[in-house]
């Protein structure tokens, strides 16, 4: 057999070290990692419930103290609630149509600045809550670790909501305000989109 | 010269002789001592609410937090204790997600507790997570150590961070208060969905 030339053994030799060496990782599906990360992932992966957490940040950004951090406060413990009824296995008519409305009526009052009382603003945001609760619980029970879960997604829900505030601090700047308007439109189109989705408008 | 090289090679030649390796300290009698302090780092059931707990305590203030470094290792001691004289007290797991929305909600409306009421929760929370991980041991297991283990890292679990949370709550800015209180909503919010799971079906995390 003739020796490789070294003209010809130098892209050999790139193409082998392009070869990427992953470890073998076994049995990472188990446990705490697992559950975190499913967590995680569920408020991130549905584009419907993202939109509506990362308006609730939005919103109380637009509101001003004390709104730009009770609203964010209210949600986690208003949506845990929720989260129990989908664990007991409450079912909750039209679930999936009020999330989809929940990214809707937000999007809406960002856009149209809409500055109702304190209370009034926490009682809408509680109520949509309720719902989105309600959706991550019924999948508690099947985590592979609840309690990781459950870290997982409030914790993921907590950073879309600062992600919302810190868009939304551009409220200080007359662009920055039409910026943030646009971005609850944005927000009140998607809701649109998936509520067409959950009644069998658009296939 | 020579000399001072002659040392340095016999030198190294006696540290790369060689010997036993002691990296499994389950030989040294100390396994379960390092079982029982790495226990509670395998999940969030216990860190999850002794951060908070810490939280709580900075909350309070330093010199209330102090009593606290007290209060929880000795409870965390007399669960582990409990164990050992009443291995199969139902609903410890229930009362453990319990403590998880109480300290959650106390965190998050940043409320501040009696001296008393301070201690006593710190020592509840102390017996109970004491008592769970306890409950890990077998009948192999040196239970003194391991109750040490647990208690050394609830110790430094506490102190850490009630001492980070202190500092952090001493720096300028309302937003640290908010951030905190934030914080707690979580940890009330995931102790509220993990109760209601296991008081729905009786599943101990």
């Amino acid at each position: 057999m003739r020796n490789a030339t070294p003209r010809a053994s130098l892209p050999l030799a790139a193409m082998l070290t392009l070869v990427p060496l992953a470890p073998a990782l076994a049995h990472t599906g188990t446990g705490v990692v697992v559950g975190l990360q499913s967590g995680f992932l569920h408020p991130i992966s549905g584009l419907d419930h993202l939109v509506a957490m990362v308006a609730v940040g939005l919103w109380g950004a637009q509101l001003g103290a004390p709104a730009i951090w009770t609203l964010p406060i209210t949600f986690p413990l208003v949506m845990a609630l929720g989260g129990v009824l989908g664990v007991v296995g409450i079912q909750l008519p039209l679930a999936e149509q009020v999330v989809a409305l929940s990214g809707i009526a937000l999007g809406l009052l960002v856009a149209l600045r809409i500055r109702p009382p304190l209370w009034i603003a926490m009682l809408v945001v509680g109520v949509f809550a309720v719902f989105h609760g309600y959706g991550h619980g019924r999948e508690l029970p099947q985590a592979a670790d609840p309690l990781a879960y459950g870290v997982g997604f409030v914790t993921a829900t907590g950073l879309l909501h600062l992600c919302g505030i810190l868009i939304g601090v551009l409220v200080r700047w007359p662009l920055g305000e039409q910026a943030v308007r646009a971005c609850g439109a944005a927000v009140g189109c998607v809701g649109l989109y998936f509520l067409l989705v959950a009644v069998g408008a658009i296939q | 010269m020579k000399a001072l090289l002659g040392c340095l090679a016999a030198a190294l030649l006696w540290l790369g002789a060689p010997g036993e390796a002691q990296a499994h300290l389950v030989n040294t009698t100390l396994g379960d001592f390092y079982d029982g302090m790495l226990h509670p780092l395998t999940g969030f059931e216990d860190v999850l609410p002794w951060f908070a707990l810490a939280i709580l305590a900075a909350f309070q203030g330093p010199q209330r937090a102090r009593w606290l470094l007290v209060a929880f290792p000795l409870g965390l001691l007399a669960g582990g204790g409990l164990w050992m004289v009443m291995p199969k007290i139902a609903y410890v797991s229930i009362a453990g997600a319990a403590l998880i929305a109480v300290i959650g909600l106390a965190v998050a409306t940043a409320l501040v507790l009696p001296l008393p009421v301070t201690v006593a929760l710190g020592v509840i929370v102390g017996v109970v997570h004491g008592y769970q991980n306890a409950q890990a041991m077998t009948e192999l297991t040196d239970h003194l150590l391991f109750v040490s283990g647990v208690v050394a890292t609830g110790y430094l679990c506490i102190t850490l961070t009630s001492a980070i949370a202190l500092t952090f709550l001493r720096g300028s800015g309302g937003w640290r208060v908010i951030a905190l209180r934030a914080g707690g909503s979580w940890v009330a919010a995931v102790g509220i969905m993990v109760f209601g799971l296991q008081f729905a079906t009786g599943t101990a995390t």
